[in-house]
């Protein structure tokens, strides 16, 4: 059983290697054609012509698009992903030190959004025909239509400005420091034992988990909730209740198995709009990641910093799906055991 | 009945909340140990009575008058809770769809697991023990390790098998069987039966069996009400009901089923269909006269009276007597078929499909669907497939059509080679007609253009004109009225549908037509029409029939000739009557002694007897 888990994992894992091969090249085609000179701006303003034109023919600029495309490749598979212009340091090394941040958030934002939205969609399964449930409805439809931004901006005015409960910037206090272990903030904190630092570490975090989550819950509320509905249409949850199952036994017990399938499929599919909605709401709360990263890219032309922000982006997505993939291969016996 | 009934369902209505009945003034009762069987027709609300016991009407339904008396309890009368524990406990449930029945997303054993942990058997070890003892008892092989098995790796049979362990495992007092054996192959009908026969004796259980097919019921059950539009219309011993009926609806009924036996005479039709609830409730007299053969004019203004016309045997007719008088009509021109002319539309040499599988790593492994089929379909010739679920009838199917490739030997269809005619020129030689009718028509095109659809990819466009009186001869052709045409298929009955799908198929005047197990889902009496219509178009046959059905009586009544396919192959073939009058091949053998050789009640009573002494 779990080796055949495994040999699907490895085997979902092995086919994005080919789709991620094409988007790199769709990704550095759509930078070339961008009106920025990366040598330019890899050098100070003052260079002259003959200094930039010396680092053109250094980084490889001169040659076919598709040269430099195997350039960049074959210095990438090395680990190499050129040189950020804008701090002078390895790309790297720059996305690096921002990714564990974006990591912790958007992982925080989904089981977030997996808790409020799977909770939602059960609460709103068991008041069915009710009032109740139309009003479900009509919260979802609303938080549906905000964007994450907008209510991370709602957030700041509510739970920062009108009842300031919550910081909204940064990822701690000022003054708090957190050894490094692994990158990522909440484990660092707690490691330090120190109850002030990881309340901060916490509170720092809440808004931006809560605007992402939150925005990403409702479709899965809706998506539990029908399927819910047409699990109940089964001929075996009549059976089991022929059997005189109570309604907690049926739903827990019975229903719930089948019934999370389309929600898993949902959120493989659709981490990657969570996990590209921390470009902007990074950026609202200075949160040090790599969406605030990317925008500063972005602003500044910092060609390789985007390349390499951008593929992380497109990696995370593939790699959701994959999992997804594997988890509804685990949850149906059918395929598991055909 | 008697005065200790295990169930007693008294004077019992269940409404729609406008308030039209589903069922009205039902009266059952079931002694300890003995099988009531409760027949009706879609629509007549047989599976309300089951749902009324468990408390799990449907939404909008609901009890208004009556009560139900379980072992002593008025159900009626206690609290959804207290009543939900009696179910599986005290009443067991055999489903009708055994495949869907159970979750497929747990192991059997967990599912039977959790049933017996709620009976009380708490310890987990004892729970598997007592499984096992149970899928012995139901006659499942290796029972240990089917525990371990999901759903979808058991067959029908089996699972139906898993269920009812599960429905007997808490020795109940009753078990409601709803449609058994719908779902199954016969040759498995038959085991289940006699499961469910022996299970209750092993059990001392009463049991509610509820079923459309008179002859099931006549075999299993010791005691039979029939149920028309929502009223039992007949009670009393299952053999007087079904060898001296004392209501015209239960005679129409039996009258209305292809035997596989006697002569081939022409079955019995109703006219129009059940009335519904709301149609019900504008009628004064009997619900059934406006169909009844022997009904006049008091039938129609007064409801008939419900009395006894022998001990324990009740009617609720004006005339009961009428009854055995009742017989089909005579056919127009005493049954003379059309000659088959000697020109063969279909021929297989040699005819064989392997798939190819592809398993993790690629290796490719040959499964054969079918193998070294000859026979040939001559012109004007109807010819009956039987054979179970994967036998390779569809797959047969497949190969004429073209939607497959044949692997081996050769095949040829009304002399034209599939790979190279055009689509639409092939398909005017060969139509198809598939099992569900409501699938299959477009529900929003009227039937006047689904009838005459075909003509519309052939680019030489009908006037409408035209093409309107086509429709109403098409329609003529399958007994529909001319007014059909304007209709919707939603407005039509099942039946109605059917014989929709039949005209349409006709449209491009084929020489083949492929009917797909075409009366499987459509309850007695609309088969009927439908097969009294198979024949009438037999006699000024123009085209050949391939019938595929898993009833034999069905394949005899229609066609001349029949195919037994068993595993791909054709076992046995020639003549329906030498066929299955006097089958060679073990497997001919045992589907007609499946079909017919259900034992009769007496026989059942000497071997209750005989096992008891």
């Amino acid at each position: 059983m779990i080796k055949a888990l495994l040999r699907i994992v490895a085997r979902r894992l092995f086919a994005i290697v080919p789709v991620f091969a094409v988007v790199t090249v769709l990704v550095f085609a759509a930078l070339r054609i961008l009106p920025v000179d990366p040598a330019q701006m890899s050098l100070p303003p003052s260079a002259t012509i003959e200094q930039v034109e010396a680092k053109r023919e250094e980084m490889g600029l001169n040659k076919p698009i598709w040269q430099q495309y195997a350039l960049w490749a074959r210095r990438a598979v090395a680990g190499d992903l050129g040189e950020s212009a804008q701090y002078r340091m390895p790309t790297a090394k720059v996305v690096l030190e921002r990714l564990p941040a974006t990591i912790e958030l958007a992982m925080c934002a989904l089981v977030f959004a997996v808790v409020v939205g799977v909770a939602g969609g059960i609460l709103l399964f068991t008041v069915r025909g009710t009032a109740l449930e139309s009003l479900g409805m009509a919260l979802t439809s609303v938080v549906m239509a905000l964007p994450d931004f907008l209510l991370a901006l709602l957030f700041i005015l509510v739970f920062g400005v009108m009842l300031p409960l919550f910081p909204v910037n940064g990822r701690l206090d000022p003054g708090l420091e957190v050894p490094s272990h692994t990158g990522f903030l909440l484990l660092d904190s707690l490691l330090t034992g120190d109850v002030s630092i990881v309340a901060s570490a916490i509170s720092h975090i809440a808004l931006p988990v809560m605007a992402l989550g939150l925005a990403f819950s409702p479709t899965i509320v809706r998506v539990l909730h029908s399927s819910l509905i047409n699990t109940y249409q089964q001929s075996y949850i009549r059976q089991a209740r022929l059997r005189g199952l109570s309604d907690r036994e049926i739903l827990f017990g019975q229903a719930l198995k089948n019934a999370i399938l389309p929600v898993v499929i949902l959120v493989g599919t659709q981490f990657g709009g969570l996990f590209g909605g921390t470009l902007l709401v990074e950026m609202i709360f200075s949160f040090p990641g790599l969406g605030n990263l990317m925008v500063k890219a972005m602003q500044t032309a910092d060609l390789s910093v985007i390349m390499a922000i951008a593929l992380i982006y497109c990696a995370v997505t593939l790699l959701f799906n994959s999992l997804a993939d594997a988890a509804a291969y685990l949850l149906n016996p059918k395929l598991r055991t055909a | 009945m008697t005065s200790h009934s295990i169930l007693q369902i008294e004077s019992l209505d269940i409404a729609l909340r406008s308030g039209d009945a589903i069922l009205t003034g039902v009266d059952l009762a079931i002694a300890p140990g003995k099988v009531l069987g409760v027949i009706g027709e879609s629509g007549a609300g047989k599976s309300m009575i089951g749902a009324a016991i468990a408390d799990t009407l449907p939404p909008g339904l609901a009890i208004s008058r009556g009560s139900i008396r379980f072992d002593g309890l008025t159900l009626t009368d206690m609290t959804a809770r207290t009543r939900r524990d009696l179910l599986g406990r005290d009443i067991g449930f055999i489903p009708q769809e055994p495949m869907t029945a159970l979750n497929p997303t747990l192991t059997v054993g967990q599912q039977i697991g959790r049933h017996l942990a709620r009976i009380g058997i708490a310890n987990r070890a004892t729970r598997d023990k007592r499984a096992i003892e149970l899928f012995s008892e139901v006659g499942l092989d290796r029972p240990a390790q089917l525990l371990k098995s999901y759903p979808h790796q058991l067959s029908g049979g089996m699972l139906q098998r898993v269920l009812i362990a599960m429905a007997f495992a808490s020795n109940p007092r009753l078990v409601i069987a709803d449609e058994p054996t719908t779902a199954l192959d016969v040759t498995i009908q038959a085991k289940v039966v006699e499961l469910i026969a022996r299970m209750r004796q092993a059990h001392d259980t009463s049991v509610l069996f509820i079923t459309h097919d008179l002859q099931l019921a006549a075999d299993v059950c010791d005691d039979v009400a029939v149920l028309y539009a929502g009223r039992i219309v007949e009670t009393g011993r299952a053999e007087e009901i079904i060898d001296a009926p004392r209501h015209p609806y239960s005679r129409c009924l039996s009258l209305a089923a292809p035997n596989l036996d006697g002569p081939v005479a022409p079955l019995m039709i109703l006219p129009k269909a059940m009335p519904g609830a709301v149609e019900r409730a504008a009628m004064r007299g009997c619900a059934f006269a406006p169909r009844c053969p022997a009904a006049d004019e008091a039938c129609t203004r007064t409801p008939p009276p419900r009395r006894a016309v022998s001990p324990g045997h009740v009617s609720a007719c004006h005339y009961p007597e009428r009854t055995s008088a009742i017989a089909p009509p005579a056919r127009r021109n005493a049954g003379d078929l059309a000659a088959p002319g000697e020109a063969a539309v279909l021929r297989a040499q040699g005819l064989g499909k392997a798939y190819r599988q592809h398993d993790w790593l690629g290796r490719v492994r040959e499964v054969e669907a079918l193998r070294g089929l000859d026979f040939t379909v001559r012109e004007r010739e109807f010819v009956g497939i039987v054979g179970e679920s994967g036998s390779g009838k569809s797959t047969l199917t497949k190969l004429i059509v073209g939607l497959e490739n044949v692997t081996s030997g050769t095949l040829h269809v009304v002399g034209l080679d599939r790979t190279s005619t055009p689509r639409e020129r092939f398909f005017d030689q060969v139509q198809l007609v598939f099992q569900d009718p409501q699938s299959a028509l477009n529900p929003r095109r009227r039937i006047g253009s689904l009838v005459t659809q075909s003509l519309e990819c052939r680019g030489n466009g009908l006037a409408a004109k035209a093409r309107r009186e086509l429709a109403a001869e098409l329609l003529a052709k399958v007994m529909l009225p001319p007014d059909a045409a304007d209709r919707f298929p939603d407005q039509l009955s099942g039946g109605q549908k059917q014989r929709v799908n039949i005209a349409r198929a006709l449209c491009s005047n084929p020489r083949l037509l492929i009917a797909d197990e075409i009366v499987s889902g459509l309850d007695v009496s609309v088969q009927a029409q439908i097969l009294e219509l198979l024949r009438g178009l037999r006699e000024q046959a123009s085209f050949s029939l391939l019938l595929i059905s898993h009833d034999l009586a069905v394949v005899r009544h229609v066609c001349d000739r029949v195919l037994v396919m068993c595993k791909g192959e054709i076992v046995e073939q020639g003549p329906v009557e030498q066929v299955f009058g006097a089958p060679r091949h073990p497997y001919t053998m045992q589907l007609v002694a499946a079909a017919r050789g259900r034992p009769r009640s007496d026989d059942r009573h000497a071997r209750e007897a005989s096992d008891l002494s």
